[in-house]
């Protein structure tokens, strides 16, 4: 009979108990900020607002939907993210499946120098690559702020996907090119597929950092605002309703896209392909 | 899979095709278009937005044929704005309005133009105290706009409730701030201290109340000040340490605070957002020798190589009109710049709009320094270290007057 240690113990019978609590502490500030938007002013506007609220309204999204100022920034904000994680995809999944074959002495180096330019806070590099930015005519284009979102994205989409390379053994291509297909119909065909998961936390991940990002976006728009820019424009003028009905709406395509994109994310795939 | 490959070869050429396409958008047709085009960046809340573009810019669009492009942009945002604009040698702003509190940076890094040759486009009728503010090293950089001012928010309800009168100096702001932490066991009166430019405001007016110079900060009055302020401290509301210009709304709104001094768009907010009708307004305390409140409000510049400057002039002109003046007393409630601007605010308004106005009498402009930024150290260093940290008063203020006049020789020798 196998002997459980303490440690394990502890492990089985606290861990439901700790799950429970991070949930909350997680879950709470998203639940003030959707009953703060959803709230009558007078049960919020007090020294210590009800947890639960009895009495609903839809004023402040109504509001909000009907200022005709969310959807540009959504738009804007949305098709940047998406196509920020679409080329971060297409560009740092090959980049570090080479990267994830190459000698580990090299393998190492390279890595080391993706995170070259995340060695500096955004605050410091981003004046200078948005007066770059602004001298290609890129102030407030998609382009513009896409290729400063990739700035950002790239070396850590980049480094997650070398690790998601590691993992999938150099035998199964071995034996797709043994088989007679090409090193290419073999990337395609039987490693990328295996790497799903780690593209897909990958994607999340670029996605929701440039979804949210605040400083590059600051620097390269002057007409047309990003929604975290929206939200902060909102919270600077004292409005509680309008920020948190906007702050709500900013994160809902975040939930969308994290509930879709978490399918692929099930450890089956590699356990299928290796025993295939 | 070799039309796999074409594919994803495809895609990306139209990418890369697209990326040029936008990149290269900056043809000789595309800036005679501009020029009917004005940008106009302010920073304002969307009641104010929507009478600057139902009510101020047609009649400009119509008179001279120019559509106006409003910008809304914060005061601090601005600065990195045409920092970075200025620095790629493409200016896209025309005209700015700026907080006066935000001034010498613009100035400092060459980003807006000088206007001395336009003083005479000032009119007569402005608020003498008014066109020092855009002044620097005798030159006029910007023009004057909109005077705004601090005034006093408070509870109707609170004080009511325990017969108290509205303070009118120093001892009876302690006097309140004790009943109010007796009766309730927690501060509910407010002076910022935020360290940072929201407490600088705040250190101004206690300091010029004592008949002291914030610019000095060793003198009589500050330490009156600081001693003040020392006193106050245990009746503070623990608030006091973040509020700036933005969180008493929410204090005041919540009912968390009943006392404190804030800029006027708080009324805006708390009683057209809110409906709270018991927070009402008045023009503040004075110290032992007068009444003081720093000069706040906002400026127009033009950004240095503004595309379209010719007439962003013209609307420059435009905005210190009489007619553009009257409108923003009406509509907005902001007083005048000028003294023959007379216009009748909304019922609700006037409570405040009088606030303001008799606040106004008192008001006295920051002096326009290279060094402000050490000066605003400065100060917020004497206040942690007196406040916070329980430090002598007169030793923390020498220290930090040695650290002004150190900043102040080193702008005087470049």
């Amino acid at each position: 009979m196998r002997k459980i240690d303490i440690s394990e113990k502890i492990s089985n019978t606290a861990y439901i108990p700790i799950a429970i609590i991070a949930a909350i502490l997680m879950i709470i500030p998203v639940y003030i900020l959707f009953i703060t938007s959803f709230a009558v002013p007078s049960d919020i506007l007090k020294p210590h607002p009800d947890f639960f609220i009895t009495r609903f309204t839809l004023d402040h999204w109504k509001d909000v939907f009907l200022s005709g100022n969310i959807w540009p920034p959504f738009k804007k904000s949305f098709v940047v993210a998406t196509m920020t994680t679409i080329i971060a995809i297409i560009i740092a999944a090959p980049a570090a499946y080479v990267i994830a074959r190459m000698p580990s002495k090299i393998k190492y180096a390279v890595v080391l120098s993706l995170f070259f330019t995340r060695m500096f806070p955004d605050v410091g590099i981003a004046l200078p690559i948005a007066v770059e930015f602004i001298k290609l005519n890129l102030m407030d284009t998609y382009l513009g702020l896409v290729m400063a979102h990739l700035i950002v994205n790239l070396p850590f989409a980049a480094w997650i996907l070398v690790g998601t390379f590691e993992t999938i053994p150099k035998d199964l291509e071995e034996a797709a090119l043994v088989d007679g297909t090409s090193k290419l119909t073999a990337l395609m065909r039987i490693i990328m597929p295996i790497a799903l998961p780690g593209i897909a936390v990958t994607a999340i991940f670029v996605w929701l950092n440039s979804w949210n990002e605040f400083t590059y976006a600051l620097y390269l728009t002057i007409s047309d605002r990003t929604l975290p820019l929206q939200t902060y424009y909102y919270v600077q003028r004292g409005g509680i309703f309008d920020s948190a009905t906007y702050a709500a709406i900013l994160t809902i395509p975040v939930m969308l896209v994290t509930f879709f994109l978490q399918k692929y994310m099930k450890s089956g795939y590699l356990a299928g392909a290796v025993k295939g | 899979m070799r039309k796999f490959y074409a594919k994803v070869i495809a895609v990306l050429v139209i990418l890369s095709l697209l990326g040029t396409l936008i990149a290269g958008c900056g043809s000789k047709n595309v800036s005679d278009a501009r020029k009917k085009v004005l940008k106009v960046s302010m920073g304002l809340g969307e009641a104010e937005w929507k009478v600057m573009k139902e009510d101020i810019f047609p009649p400009f669009e119509q008179k001279y044929g120019v559509k106006i492009e409003p910008l809304q942009i914060e005061a601090g945002d601005l600065i990195k704005k045409l920092d970075a604009m200025h620095k790629a040698n493409a200016m896209d702003i025309d005209i700015i309005t700026q907080d006066n509190m935000q001034l010498a940076p613009l100035v400092a890094k060459g980003l807006v133009e000088d206007l001395s040759q336009y003083r005479d486009m000032i009119p007569k009728e402005v608020i003498p105290s008014l066109v020092p503010v855009g002044e620097f090293d005798g030159k006029l950089y910007f023009m004057p706009y909109r005077p705004n001012v601090e005034i006093a928010f408070y509870n109707e309800d609170k004080f009511n409730e325990y017969g108290l009168k509205l303070p009118t100096n120093w001892d009876e702001l302690l006097q309140v701030a004790k009943t109010f932490k007796e009766k309730e066991g927690i501060g509910r009166v407010i002076i910022k201290e935020n360290l940072g430019p929201d407490s600088t405001v705040q250190m101004f007016d206690l300091i010029r109340s004592a008949g002291g110079d914030p610019t000095v900060l060793n003198d009589e009055g500050s330490i009156k000040a600081f001693t003040l302020l020392k006193e106050l401290q245990p009746y503070l509301s623990p608030d006091s340490k973040k509020a700036d210009w933005n969180t008493p709304v929410e204090y005041l709104a919540k009912d968390s605070v009943y006392l404190v001094e804030n800029w006027p768009y708080t009324a805006n907010v708390l009683v057209e957002q809110y409906g709270k009708k018991n927070i009402l307004a008045y023009h503040g305390w004075a110290g032992p020798v007068k009444e003081s409140h720093v000069l706040g409000g906002e400026v127009i510049g033009i950004p240095t190589g503004a595309p379209n400057k010719e007439m962003a002039i013209k609307f420059m002109e435009y905005l210190m009109s009489k007619e553009v003046q009257e409108k923003l007393v009406t509509k907005l409630g902001w007083p005048s710049m000028r003294s023959d601007a007379y216009g009748k605010v909304a019922d609700w308004q006037k409570p405040y709009f009088e606030a303001i106005n008799e606040a106004l009498k008192h008001a006295e402009p920051r002096p326009n320094l290279v060094y402000w930024a050490d000066v605003d150290k400065a100060i917020n260093g004497a206040l942690r270290e007196i406040i916070f940290e329980g430090k002598d008063i007169k030793t923390t203020l020498d220290k930090y007057h040695n650290m002004i006049e150190e900043a102040k020789k080193a702008a005087e020798s470049k």
